[in-house]
């Protein structure tokens, strides 16, 4: 398993969200370095407060590196981030948008 | 958590970092990138330069001294391990900005004195109040006086030179990129390890949210030296203005460094420390406390 994206999320809450299919992604080598070479396209570095995340990319709190998986992300998911090793699940913040919280 | 605990393996550390990130480097920087000439050749910002690697020094130095105190102090095999490539990676990071200092004129002769006459003294009290955690084997206060309050603050400063190196001094840059990278571990460590840990030991919180205190007073001071009581604060504005006609531009945290006076970058950094000190602590369980403002 390579993706970060290690567990979709299967609560009831997200049942209509989960009946229409996730967009896959294609994902390129962003020169993010701070991985080995196989994991490198799942991971950018984040350039601040102005910079969109696309529906496949969640920031990690830790280490505020962004995680890109194949797979569209919802909340629920279960996330990795390889640079700083923490464990995340994603939730809907409250502006609306995807956020990741740790797993301790 | 022993779980979450596999993942900061020696061989993971080699994979990452000695063979991934750091391959090729020489003092952490390409072989082939100097110190720039406009730098070398300009005495107030050279000293500039020294002044502020000198506080790296010290402030490396410290996590050097905490990490490898900690190693003894750790409750488990796996944190103990952790802590050993955390040590070499604090080894790393004095060594590099050592060789900086050289590299920017420093006799090797004079590196004790030349770090002696410039370290920030609000920036060793930083660092004395952790180590007599470190000291009396406090696992607990260590590890978030070391991996969150000296490492959090040390992530925003390594950010924002970054984000000034990178279009200025390319060499500087890939040396903190290289650490902010190592960072990122150690960070991660410092939350997963300690917001399992607080779980355990609720009756350490008072002490630990005493310690983030303290120290957060001691970062505060050693930013007012550092930006609004720096003696070469005119010719720092010279030269950003300069840089900024030119076209060239800095961003973090939203706005571009070279156009702000030195308050107001004291300012950015320390909101962005200490905002980030506020949910990294509540993340686990510990109530952020305002320091006094110095
Ligand atoms: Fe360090
Ligand atoms: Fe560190
Ligand atoms: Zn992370």
């Amino acid at each position: 398993m390579t993706d970060p994206l290690q567990q979709e999320s299967t609560t009831a809450k997200d049942l209509e969200l989960e009946s229409r299919p996730r967009q896959r992604f294609e994902l390129e080598d962003t020169g993010f370095d701070e991985v080995p070479p196989r994991f490198r396209k799942f991971y950018r570095r984040w350039r601040g407060p102005g910079d969109q995340l696309a529906p496949n990319e969640v920031i990690c709190p830790v280490c505020k590196v962004v995680i890109r998986s194949t797979r569209e992300l919802r909340p629920g998911d279960r996330v990795y981030c390889m640079p700083c090793m923490s464990r995340l699940i994603v939730v809907r913040g409250e502006d609306g948008r995807l956020e990741a919280r740790v797993a301790y | 958590m022993a779980d979450f605990l596999t993942a900061y393996s020696i061989q993971n550390w080699l994979e990452s970092c000695p063979q991934g990130y750091l391959m090729g480097t020489v003092y952490g920087h390409r072989p082939e990138d100097e110190e720039p000439a406009p730098l070398l050749e300009n005495e107030v910002l050279r000293e500039e330069a020294i002044r502020t690697t000198v506080q790296l020094v010290v402030g490396e130095r410290c996590a050097l001294a905490a990490s490898s105190g900690l190693i003894n102090a750790a409750p488990d095999e796996a944190s103990k391990r952790f802590l050993a490539t955390q040590t070499l990676d604090e080894a790393r990071h004095v060594e590099i900005f050592t060789q900086r200092l050289l590299d920017l004129g420093v006799p090797k002769k004079d590196l004790e004195s030349t770090i002696q006459h410039f370290a920030n003294p609000n920036l060793v009290k930083f660092a004395e109040v952790l180590l007599e955690k470190v000291d009396k084997k406090d696992f607990v206060a260590g590890v978030v006086g070391q991996n969150i309050v000296l490492e959090g603050m040390a992530f925003s400063v390594f950010e924002m030179l970054h984000a000034v190196s990178e279009p200025t001094n390319p060499k500087f840059a890939r040396m903190l990129s290289g650490t902010i990278a190592d960072e990122r571990r150690h960070v991660g460590f410092g939350e997963n390890r300690i917001g399992s840990l607080i779980k355990q030991y609720p009756e350490r919180k008072a002490d630990v949210e005493k310690l983030q205190k303290e120290m957060s007073y001691w970062m505060l001071a050693t930013f007012a030296d550092a930006f609004r009581n720096n003696p070469a604060r005119a010719e720092f504005k010279r030269i950003e203005g300069e840089l900024s006609r030119a076209g060239v531009h800095a961003e973090w945290q939203g706005v571009d460094l070279l156009t702000k006076d030195p308050e107001e970058m004291e300012q950015i950094l320390a909101d962005t420390v200490l905002k980030e000190f506020k949910t990294r602590l509540s993340r686990i369980g510990i109530e952020y406390q305002t320091p006094d403002r110095p």
